[in-house]
């Protein structure tokens, strides 16, 4: 007991109190030379030892459980109505596009595409690509993944660009934000699953698609800060001398010279939105992220593959699209 | 100085000499409560009694098989649930690795299960055609287990058997066994009605009052169709969950190696009253698989010290004291 000398040398052993029987394990059975080089360190579970009135690490976590069980009622009060909406739009998308015939779909798909990106060859591997889809009987699956990455992206733009705008407007909110949207892209996705599973109900979309919607919608909010940033302070003061207000500045200067960036932002989004469709399958979502799981958890390795490969197509397709629309975009800025 | 060497020297050899007796010997430690503590367990007698040198490889039902059959480690392996791994039955065949003991003397529990307090109030819902009279009455909600379970297959072939969604029961495939888990969990919080597959020793089933439903007689051929993911849907027919085969597994290496290895763990073998009430004490403990172990050796130390060598038992022995 590395510590007991010091709580005795400081008369404190009796606010100490005794050990009551902290669970053995078996590494305290384990017998083990010990010297002054093994000295450990004074955390939470070593003056536990030596002095019961600490709390162990485990109290530590367990407090932490018991708290945000404490709060649990009242976040679920505010946050179910207001994630309810969610859950509709998925479940609608999801019922809406596998309902359709794939004979409707595809070219309604391709034509889409067409439009948006102006370039036949870009339509054409969008038709190649579900061509591939229908033959392998993944076609279901890639329109459920898609149905999902259409529903979280569109909401990410939705809230990512004001957010993004917001803090382009201020150094403190920028500042405020940052951690925030550095621990959402960072901290593990099983970690912040975990309080979703359980804050709502399992069976609902809504769990999944939030799970999305938080680890994608990073970069359009960062994408969005710096375009606005970014537009030239020469550009803004001769538009402060024309006599534009704050509104007219955002809207019709700043933010479609910033348009280039928030398009890069939206294609990252959608990128990192497929990047999650595994992980939200382990909370139920459909998809390809189910086949994906099955050949992990069974070890089939053709049909892991096969899925992933689908997902990649779905990316390069939304990749290409969305690159193609920016370009289009950028154009009609020039002329 | 060269005292200092002489003895270095010594110390290294006799180390070395007791770690031959064993040598190196890897463990597959299952994913989840049970098969950790076990894992636990197998690793402190081996390492302290045996005098191995141990390595604890964290890894799951299917992945711990398929090294097993490509590369025939780890050595040692327990609490493999086969219906979930059918390839072992092929590596067992061949030779190339002993189901040394079973794992829990009564076998793996499987089934489907309703909430205790709906089944008290409903005494109907104990039978799966009350379940189907009554869909409402569980939520109309069928709690599916997540692909890669053998327990998967076989639900596949029984809702279409017994035709759930036909009378009224969505079935629910969950994305994984926490999943699955946290929905007993939050069902029995909220009170709501729970209808699903859960599986056992696990400390959900002893935590939470669930009563199991009778799917009929167990019919171990029809199960084992049920069971076999090529078999034909038309030979597809009801019968209840026979206890799972779930076994320790050594490879035939190390039983011709390490011989007095092998010998405990076939001997390893825990009552599913032991398993139950060790999970149940760490759930409540917020304990560590290491403390569960800790647990088994010190509140039954006289079953596992009879499943060592002398040698072993004297060693483990001493240190529990």
């Amino acid at each position: 007991m590395a510590y007991e000398g010091l709580f005795k040398f400081l008369g404190l052993s009796e606010a100490c109190g005794t050990n009551s029987g902290g669970l053995i394990s078996l590494s305290s059975i384990t017998p083990k030379e010990s010297s002054a080089w093994d000295i450990p360190f004074p955390s939470l579970d070593t003056l536990n030892e030596a002095c019961a009135a600490f709390p162990r690490t485990r109290d530590f976590t367990a407090g932490l459980e018991d708290g945000f069980l404490y709060i649990r009622p009242a976040l679920r009060f505010v946050l179910d109505p207001l994630t309810q909406p969610l859950s509709w739009m998925l479940e609608f998308t999801l019922n809406s596009f596998t309902n359709i015939h794939w004979w409707i779909f595809v070219p309604i798909l391709v034509l889409l595409c067409y439009l948006l990106s102006k370039s036949a060859k870009i339509a054409s591997l969008v038709l190649v690509s579900f061509l591939f889809l229908l033959f392998v009987d993944y076609y279901v699956f890639a329109i459920e993944t898609l149905s999902i990455i259409f529903v979280c992206t569109v909401i990410c733009v939705l809230f990512g660009v004001p957010i993004g705008i917001w803090m382009s407007r201020s150094d403190r909110v920028q500042n405020a934000i940052i951690p925030i949207l550095d621990m959402l892209q960072t901290l593990p996705t099983f970690v912040y699953l975990i309080p979703l599973i359980f804050l709502f109900n399992i069976t609902e979309p809504k769990l999944y698609g939030l799970a999305i919607i938080l680890y994608a919608i990073v970069p359009v909010i960062r994408l969005t800060n710096l375009g606005i940033r970014l537009v030239d302070k020469d550009i803004m003061e001769a538009v402060t001398a024309f006599g534009l207000t704050s509104q007219q500045k955002l809207w019709k200067v700043q933010v479609p010279l910033a348009l280039p960036n928030i398009m890069a932002g939206v294609n990252q989004t959608i990128m990192m939105s497929l990047a999650m469709v595994v992980i939200a399958s382990l909370v139920s979502a459909p998809g390809l992220g189910t086949l994906v799981l099955d050949g992990i958890n069974n070890l089939r390795l053709g049909v892991g593959f096969l899925a992933g490969f689908g997902i990649v197509l779905i990316a390069v397709m939304l990749d290409r699209v969305s690159k193609a629309a920016l370009a289009q975009i950028d154009k009609s800025q020039k002329s | 100085m060269y005292k200092i060497i002489g003895a270095g020297i010594i110390v290294a050899a006799s180390t070395a000499g007791s770690a031959q007796a064993c040598g190196e010997v890897s463990v597959g430690s299952m994913g989840w409560a049970s098969g950790e503590a076990i894992s636990a367990f197998v690793a402190f007698t081996l390492e302290q009694g045996y005098g191995c040198d141990v390595t604890l490889v964290p890894t799951d039902t299917v992945p711990a098989v398929t090294s097993l059959a490509e590369n025939g480690k780890p050595d040692i392996i327990p609490e493999i649930w086969v219906n979930s791994a059918t390839v072992y039955n092929g590596l067992e065949d061949e030779g190339k690795v002993i189901s040394a003991s079973k794992t829990f003397a009564n076998g793996g529990e499987e089934g489907w299960w309703v909430s205790g307090a709906l089944a008290e109030a409903h005494p109907e819902l104990l039978t799966i055609e009350g379940v189907l009279a009554n869909p409402e009455l569980v939520g109309n909600r069928f709690n599916n287990c997540p692909v890669g379970w053998g327990c998967r297959i076989v639900n596949d072939a029984l809702k279409v058997v017994f035709d759930l969604e036909g009378n009224g029961i969505e079935v629910f495939d969950h994305g994984s066994g926490a999943n699955l888990a946290a929905s007993i969990a939050a069902a029995d919080e909220s009170g709501e009605p729970w209808f699903g597959y859960y599986w056992g020793p696990t400390a959900v089933l002893g935590k939470y009052d669930l009563a199991k439903v009778s799917l009929g007689e167990v019919d171990p051929a029809q199960h084992a169709i049920n069971q076999n993911a090529d078999a034909d849907p038309a030979d597809f027919g009801p019968s209840d969950f026979p206890s799972a085969r779930v076994v320790n597994a050594v490879t035939s290496e190390l039983a011709s190696t390490a011989p007095e290895v092998a010998d405990f763990i076939g001997n390893m073998e825990l009552p599913n009253s032991v398993v139950s009430s060790m999970l149940a004490w760490a759930e409540e403990n917020g304990a560590s698989a290491d403390e569960a172990a800790a647990w088994l050796l010190t509140n039954h130390t006289d079953m596992v010290l009879s499943w060592m060598s002398d040698d072993a038992a004297e060693k483990i022995g001493s240190l529990l004291n």
